[in-house]
């Protein structure tokens, strides 16, 4: 084989280090494989350096390219797709370090690098990680630099300087660009969700499912109020209402024949008849607020009921809730404004009055005929909700995380056997019960509650916020919320689920989270976590088309790509020649030689010492006078002094990078020895 | 299609010319350096594409700004590709003759004025590249070998002064014509008769009686003279050295002549005196040279042979 191409000794640090760094967020996130595979690639990689071992030939990287192919297609099932693709990316680029006999190579190993680490963008954007991957770019950037010196001697650390100073300058050129490229609407349709899996609320119910949510910290969504923020008794958050019950699982669903359009109303579409009538109905907003959601891989929106929303692509269903004409695939931010009105809509639809009352026959049949006898009992609907509101909050039902299994006749087991549920059997118990007794009603789905961060005024909805309730229609009245959880257990509403469960004598099991809540600093680091990560989730991730038409319209008055172009040209031209102007100025200052910087270093620290020398002391009287001074310093001062000379008289005798180095550690002898 | 080529490359050279005129200091700086991204700076570039078009379709902000992140570090790196160059003084300095068909050497120093010039890389067209890197205040000098192709005064062609330091995403370089010629002397062609007169016959050239001169006295000896005429009996007796000096007898003078070469082509004429030239030198005979346009008078040592074969390199040249 020809001669091989040898990655610059001090290069190589750079190298080898970036390209672990840029591929550990990946092997974090995916398959053990790949955190054992891509290490010991690259420790092969140092020993072929070391000359310890030659460049694997043709065939045995050819059978390890099958090879990693072969893991990432068992592990995915596919090689297409964001998360496959990026696995066999980072994979086949661990394996390109063993590829590399020509200067090319090393090039499409950097340029690669820069590619493995954008990608980790795509599972997750915290202004942590942002960070962490600015920092592996420098040093990618200094290995670019090093295969781009081909001399040997030089030190590493120049690279780096240089990198960290290159990419300090295109920083604030980014910012520019991030501000004033037009954002474009997607070119095509893509999906990341395939294998990430969807988070939070789904859109069925059985028992179980949300107190299993309930153990999960991740953040649902946070939200910022223009003015005061509701108190906890009002933060019902909707996300989507079930309406189909089977006997056990509550389901979304709508009658097939429905019209889509009739359903949801999107801004540039049809308005309904019963949403301009809510137009008309609305009178003042009651609250106003912005809410920034958290990647779900679903299409609903969390709001306050009435929700009316500023966006184009999200619609109001006449289920009372925003839909989103997408899934969420990242962070998304919206504004809503709620309005408390009362939702007599025009009334109830024929095929609505027989849906929200249907009931699989035959189901928990003591229940449904519990339910028929004490309505008859009830002079009205209202009165009838009250009783069993009453009854649940009387008799001996517990809140629980951990409630029995239930047998066939889910609500008949609840309600007279195990009497131990958590939101989820009350509320489907609830809405048996209603239809049972003829009352329309449905189970809302979302969060309740959240917690409020002091710093920002902000509240955090986490997954254990999940929630369900119901809903009924009661004649005069329309839809009318009901919260039989709040009857069992009122501080799961007032305090939270931790406070509810304590009351039950059981904790949450958020473990973490809670130790740092328990804790005040620990709480106090959380919430300026929390309020940086809300500050980078509203002014970075959730800066789009909208926002950005926002912040120009201040600056060019009207927007018109036009003067998008002159901005971005404006901006961008003066940012480059600023940075111009500095480099060239930097270079017009008269450098010092390194010997006369290192002199200068000595003069200081004698300074610091509290020798004052006359000004243009020549070298050899300051080290006599410091010696003078401190004579345990004496052997160093002098070595130092010979070092000076050596580097000052005869250049090119000694290695001067050999010399400078000397001379710092005897100056750092000598600033021990001073001292007192 | 060729002659527009050629009109092309007229024009090139013309402008070139003109912008930057030859001379023997040049000072690199921004009439003088082109720049232009390099393969690989379009590899990067595309990278940098793709990564936006994948913002834009994840609705990925922080994909977004990686991408922004890549072409400003990409247009910064402009500004320090350039600056890598600018600032750069080239002098012309020494010269290196060769035999025509071999090598000769040229020296470039450069200085560094402000700041370091990191990975340059200098070469004439069609010669091989050489590196180095000046820091600041620094000059270093740089020989760089010229492939002679026939006889008399060669000029490299421009010189490319090119760096890629420090991303390798673009090149920067410069054409500089630093007004640098290498003289080749002519291919030896050995054989024939010595083309000499003087002497008693036409053909002697065998004079190895060093009687038939006649000692004048010494003089102290000057860089050039042969050390053949070296007193070196006087040295060890540590009188310093001193060159021993002869009256020139009319017989021991030999003048090689251009009209002692009838019917040779003029190349080859030269050749056989450049091959004559270098047998008597070798000999330590007193040779002169006697050309159409020149004459060298009769001498020996170093320095009368550079003398007699760059008479021949440049002979005949217009001047």
């Amino acid at each position: 084989m020809a001669r091989v191409y040898q990655v610059p000794r001090h290069a190589f640090p750079w190298l080898i280090s970036g390209a672990l760094l840029a591929s550990l967020p990946h092997m974090v996130r995916a398959e053990l494989w790949l955190s054992v595979v891509v290490p010991l690639l690259l420790l092969w990689r140092i020993m072929i350096q070391r000359g310890r071992f030659a460049m694997p030939g043709k065939l045995v990287r050819g059978m390890l390219l099958l090879g990693l192919a072969g893991a990432t297609l068992y592990s995915h099932g596919t090689l297409l797709g964001p998360d496959a693709g990026v696995t066999l990316l980072v994979a086949a680029f661990a394996l390109k370090m063993l590829e590399m006999f020509r200067l090319r190579d090393a090039y499409v190993v950097i340029i690669l690098a820069f590619f493995v680490l954008a990608t980790a963008f795509l599972f997750s954007t915290g202004p942590l990680i942002s960070i962490y991957i600015g920092l592996v770019l420098v040093l990618m950037v200094a290995a670019l630099i090093g295969i781009n010196h081909p001399e040997s001697g030089v030190s590493p650390w120049r690279h780096f300087r240089l990198s960290l100073t290159m990419v300090g300058q295109a920083v604030p050129l980014m910012l520019v660009f991030f501000m004033l490229v037009p954002r474009l609407p997607p070119l095509w349709s893509l999906k990341v969700e395939q294998q990430q899996g969807k988070t939070g609320m789904s859109d069925s119910m059985a028992p179980g499912e949300i107190s299993r949510l309930s153990r999960q910290n991740d953040l649902a969504f946070r939200v910022e109020f223009e003015g005061d923020v509701p108190p906890p008794s009002l933060r019902y958050w909707r996300g989507l209402t079930y309406g189909w019950f089977d006997g056990r699982r509550w389901s979304q669903a709508v009658p097939p024949a429905l019209d889509r359009q009739e359903y949801v109303r999107f801004p540039n579409g049809v308005s309904p008849q019963w949403y301009l009538q809510l137009l008309a109905d609305r009178g003042d907003a009651a609250w106003k607020y912005r809410v920034v959601m958290e990647r779900s891989g679903r299409q609903w929106l969390y709001a306050m009921s009435v929700p009316f929303s500023d966006k184009a692509d999200v619609g109001l269903a006449r289920d009372l809730r925003l839909v989103r004409r997408t899934d969420l695939e990242t962070t998304y931010d919206y504004r809503v404004t709620s309005y408390l009105m009362p939702v007599a809509l025009e009334g109830l639809k024929e095929w609505e009055s027989q849906f929200y009352v249907a009931l699989p026959s035959g189901s928990s049949p003591r229940a449904a005929a519990m339910a028929k006898q004490w309505r008859d009992q009830s002079v009205s609907d209202a009165a009838y909700v009250n009783r069993l509101l009453r009854w649940l909050n009387e008799a001996e039902f517990y809140y629980t995380l951990e409630p029995p299994l239930l047998g066939q006749h889910t609500v008949d087991d609840f309600l007279f056997r195990t009497r131990r549920g958590f939101c989820e059997h009350y509320a489907s118990s609830f809405a048996f019960l209603l239809r049972a007794a003829g009352i329309p009603a449905r189970i809302v789905a979302g969060y309740q509650g959240g917690q409020l961060n002091p710093l920002g005024n902000h509240l955090q909805v986490r997954q254990y916020d999940a929630h369900v309730w119901v809903e009924a229609w009661l004649p005069e009245q329309g839809w009318v919320e009901f919260d039989p959880t709040a009857a069992v257990a009122p501080a799961r509403i007032e305090l939270g689920l931790e406070q509810a469960l304590a009351g039950f004598n059981e904790q949450t099991e958020t473990g973490l989270a809670a130790v740092f809540r328990s804790n005040p600093l620990l709480a106090r680091l959380g919430y300026l976590m929390d309020y940086i990560e809300f500050g980078w989730a509203k002014w970075v991730l959730g800066y789009n088309q909208q926002s950005q038409l926002e912040f120009l319209s201040r600056w060019l008055g009207k927007v018109t790509p036009e003067r998008m172009v002159m901005a971005l040209a404006a901006v961008g031209g003066s940012v480059m020649t600023a940075m111009l102007i500095w480099m060239l100025w930097r270079a017009r200052r008269p450098g010092l030689m390194w010997w006369q910087r290192e002199y200068r270093a000595m003069l200081r620290l004698m300074q610091k010492r509290g020798l004052n020398l006359p000004a243009h002391l020549p070298p050899a009287q300051v080290i006599a006078a410091a010696a003078q001074r401190y004579p345990r310093a004496t052997a160093a001062l002098q070595d130092w002094q010979h070092c000076f000379e050596a580097a000052v008289y005869r250049p090119p005798a000694t290695d001067p990078e050999l010399l400078r180095r000397q001379m710092v550690v005897l100056r750092r002898k000598v600033a021990r020895m001073s001292r007192r | 299609m060729r002659s527009l080529r050629r009109t092309v490359s007229e024009l090139w050279h013309g402008w070139l010319q003109r912008r930057i005129p030859p001379s023997r200091q040049v000072l690199l700086d921004q009439r003088r350096i082109f720049i232009f991204p390099s393969g690989y700076g379009f590899f990067f570039l595309l990278i940098a594409v793709l990564l936006f078009v994948g913002g834009i379709n994840y609705e990925n902000n922080l994909l977004l700004a990686f991408s922004f992140l890549l072409v400003s570090l990409f247009l910064m790196a402009i500004l320090h590709t350039f600056r890598n160059l600018a600032g750069l003084k080239l002098v012309a300095a020494s010269m290196r003759p060769g035999f025509a068909g071999a090598r000769g050497a040229l020296e470039v120093r450069i200085l560094s004025a402000h700041h370091a010039h990191r990975s340059i890389w200098l070469h004439w067209p069609g010669a091989p590249a050489e590196e180095l890197s000046v820091e600041p205040g620094e000059e270093k000098s740089l020989w760089l070998s010229v492939q002679l192709l026939r006889r008399g005064r060669q000029h490299p062609g421009r010189l490319r002064v090119e760096s890629r330091y420090p991303l390798g995403l673009l090149r920067s370089w410069s054409l500089v014509d630093l007004d640098h010629a290498c003289v080749a002397w002519p291919k030896p062609l050995p054989g024939g008769e010595c083309p000499a007169s003087g002497g008693d016959d036409d053909s002697g050239v065998n004079h190895q009686d060093r009687g038939s001169e006649e000692f004048e006295g010494l003089r102290s000896y000057v860089a050039g003279d042969s050390l053949r005429l070296v007193d070196w009996k006087s040295y060890a007796r540590g009188r310093g050295l001193n060159t021993k000096q002869f009256s020139d007898p009319a017989e021991g003078r030999l003048w090689l002549e251009w009209n002692r070469l009838p019917g040779h082509d003029p190349e080859s004429r030269y050749s056989r005196l450049c091959y004559w030239v270098l047998q008597l030198d070798q000999r330590g005979e007193r040779y002169g040279l006697r050309l159409p346009d020149g004459e060298l008078e009769p001498g020996t040592g170093p320095l009368q042979r550079e003398r007699a074969l760059e008479m021949l390199a440049l002979s005949g040249e217009s001047r």
